[in-house]
């Protein structure tokens, strides 16, 4: 494997992260770097980041808490 | 909503719940991730490298424009597509030509990720009937060998249409009807026969390429499809047949 490939595998491309809205409301999404997904607050999902890929599938998502979305 | 749970769609020679295609067709992705490419070398004798050249010359990419490529497995379309922008842009300048390849198998995307050049294109794991885009932000949707697994083609196409700028193309690569009846005949014979044959001896597994062939008998008919593309709210659509209709492009326009 090259180190590119290697690269990609494991980080998002900050400007792909700018394109992406959430599949469900079309609104934006907060980057958590920390939990590796993109939030949709408005959706109340979490979409997850595996490897480096957006997973943008609404049954794959997290619902957010209470806790979270207060 | 329960109503819409109870009808059928056809999956290769089955009709099944609405519900239930999508993961079926995930289920045969998952099969043949790793050797989708080799096999469709086998099966087309290379053809398809040649169609998905064509496909991307058609579209002509310049410097700074983005694509989307839906459904678009190891990338194919979206790597041609930065390469031909890239060449456009060392003539007269600009910025890089950008693409995010879509697909909703992950096995799909990880193997993609492994080819030497997967870093010069962006890649998503997304539903080609929820796109996770903005209305309007690409200059070209590509849809490649894709748009027959989907469950609701009018509502791919719906979407695909939405994501467009104004002026946006549309470029749709499909395994087709042969337009000669002599010809259908040898290449029924040919999907019946060879293809899972090679399918088992190329993947080890003769089931997802049963699939392949069912669901491109099922798939509609050149004027058919156009009608559809028509249907999702593009104009000037146009098409033309690849090895007298074994694949057809078709093309429609966002204005």
């Amino acid at each position: 494997m090259s180190q590119t490939s290697e690269k990609t595998k494991h980080e998002v491309d900050p400007r792909l992260l700018e394109i992406l809205v959430c599949p469900v409301t079309r609104g934006p999404l907060v980057y958590d770097r920390e939990a590796q997904e993109l939030v949709s607050r408005k959706a109340r999902l979490a979409y997850p980041i595996r490897d480096g890929v957006p997973v943008m599938l609404p049954e794959e998502a997290r619902e957010l808490t209470d806790a979270e979305t207060g | 909503m329960t109503e819409r749970a109870q009808d059928t769609v056809p999956f290769g020679e089955r009709d099944v719940p609405r519900g239930e295609k999508s993961s079926l067709v995930r289920g045969v992705f998952d099969r043949v991730a790793d050797r989708y490419d080799a096999m469709n070398d086998v099966m087309s004798g290379g053809a398809h490298r040649v169609w998905k050249d064509i496909v991307v010359a058609r579209a002509n990419p310049q410097p700074g424009e983005m694509l989307y490529d839906i459904a678009g497995g190891t990338g194919d379309l979206a790597l041609r597509w930065v390469r031909m922008a890239e060449k456009a842009r060392g003539r007269r300048g600009g910025d890089p030509g950008r693409a995010v390849v879509v697909d909703i198998n992950a096995a799909m995307l990880q193997a993609g990720l492994t080819r030497k050049d997967a870093g010069k294109v962006d890649w998503a794991q997304g539903d080609a009937e929820k796109l996770p885009f903005a209305d309007r932000s690409a200059h070209c949707v590509m849809a490649g060998f894709g748009i027959r697994n989907m469950t609701d083609r009018p509502a791919a196409l719906a979407e695909m249409r939405r994501v467009l700028k104004p002026g946006g193309r549309f470029l749709c690569l499909e395994m087709s009807r042969p337009t000669f009846d002599a010809f259908q005949r040898f290449y029924d014979l040919y999907s019946d026969h060879m293809i899972p044959a090679m399918g088992k001896l190329v993947a080890g597994d003769d089931a997802p390429y049963r699939y392949f062939v069912e669901s491109i008998r099922r798939f509609p008919d050149q004027e058919t499809f156009a009608g559809e593309i028509r249907q999702a709210g593009f104009r000037n659509v146009s098409y033309t047949n690849f090895a007298g209709g074994v694949a057809a492009l078709h093309i429609g326009w966002a204005i």
